[in-house]
């Protein structure tokens, strides 16, 4: 799902640098008018570190193999923090393990931070209705997890085919493009029920660590 | 009597005609050349141990940067080789890609030309210790946000 360095020209990464200092403004204009935005700092941090971590759980899904993004869990845990969150753990995941690149770092959090902040607010939707309940919170927990990560893999697919380098033979990469997004289903499916079963846990044993967006 | 003389005329001719030809050497001469092509052999996998099989490659040549002097797919086993073309010293970029996942190795040939080498790879331990390290740091950062204010 990392986008490395030398895939992608440089327009779209500057585009993607460009798009991700626009968003992460924005979150932190929005974690900025809460009454105390220091109060989610710790938790923000130890879920970086999480996220940070995850991918390198692979999860072998023939004929490739997936590795964990959590980015759903992410914004239904963090909210707005959830983007802060995701480009600084990309960061320290290009430099340390070589998940990404430096140059593909705006347009990394963009696949992963944009899904996030929508599952933020796909996770506050539990509270529609008269009042929340167990069965609505783990429902949309599951949604967040399940639908971040396929619009993470729908972003990943549509930037990449619109990039494709002139002397690549198209037809093999598009084939090897698609064949990674289906093996990503499976994966869809194993976050939204992880994010699941967290945010169950969570509410019963501490609620506030819940996304309070 | 005068027909066998007639034919060793004849064939004392041929043979004279021979020696007087230009022939060249057929018989045992001996041509020897050598060349020391370098194959360079590729093997990409990826940093969960997967070879990358099916992966384009394209190759380089030092003289240019732009267009891919040879295109190719690696093998099931994540491997490909190809042989430079030895007059064209200097760095080769040899670009492994598949399904968006990849990079690109530099191969000096000619001057500074070495054995084997490679990108990536860190081991267990290495990766162990890095992993700690940046949890450590989200541990500091969130214990600290986490310190009783001064009221």
């Amino acid at each position: 799902m990392h986008i490395p360095d030398g895939i992608l020209p440089v327009s779209v990464t500057a585009a993607g640098y460009a798009a991700t200092a626009a968003v992460t403004w924005y979150s932190l204009r929005k974690i900025k008018q809460k009454e105390d935005p220091r109060q989610d700092i710790p938790k923000a941090s130890l879920m970086t570190a999480a996220f940070f971590v995850v991918s390198l759980i692979h999860i072998p899904i023939p004929p490739t193999s997936v590795h964990l993004v959590l980015n759903g869990l992410m914004g239904a845990l963090l909210g707005y923090y959830a983007f802060p969150a995701i480009l600084i753990g990309l960061f320290f995941q290009a430099v340390m393990f070589g998940h990404g690149g430096l140059t593909t770092l705006g347009v990394n959090a963009i696949i992963m931070g944009l899904p996030a902040i929508i599952a933020a607010y796909i996770f506050r939707l539990r509270r529609i209705g008269n009042k929340e309940s167990p069965r609505k919170n783990g429902v949309f927990g599951f949604l967040a997890g399940f639908v971040a990560l396929g619009l993470s893999v729908a972003m990943f697919v549509v930037i990449l085919l619109t990039s494709l380098p002139a002397d690549l033979n198209a037809a093999v990469e598009q084939t090897a493009i698609f064949a990674l997004a289906i093996a990503h289903l499976p994966l869809m499916l194993i976050e939204g029920v992880i994010t699941a079963f967290l945010v169950i846990f969570l509410r019963r044993v501490r609620p506030a660590m819940l996304s309070s967006l | 009597m005068r027909n066998k003389w007639k034919a060793l005329a004849a064939v004392f001719g041929v043979l004279v005609l021979s020696l007087l030809l230009p022939a060249p050497a057929l018989a045992h001469g001996v041509n020897i050349q050598y060349s020391s092509d370098v194959e360079i052999k590729i093997v990409a996998k990826y940093d969960s141990g997967e070879p990358m099989a099916g992966a384009q490659v394209a190759v380089y040549a030092p003289d240019d940067p732009s267009t891919p002097w040879l295109t190719g797919v690696c093998d099931d086993e994540g491997r490909f080789s190809f042989t430079p073309d030895a007059s064209i010293p200097g760095s080769w970029d040899v670009q492994v890609r598949l399904a968006g996942h990849g990079g690109m190795i530099h191969i000096p040939v000619g001057e500074g030309a070495a054995a084997s080498g490679g990108i990536g790879g860190y081991s267990y331990l290495q990766i162990g210790l890095m992993a700690a390290c940046v949890i450590w740091g989200s541990i500091g950062t969130a214990l600290y946000f986490r310190r009783r204010r001064p009221a």
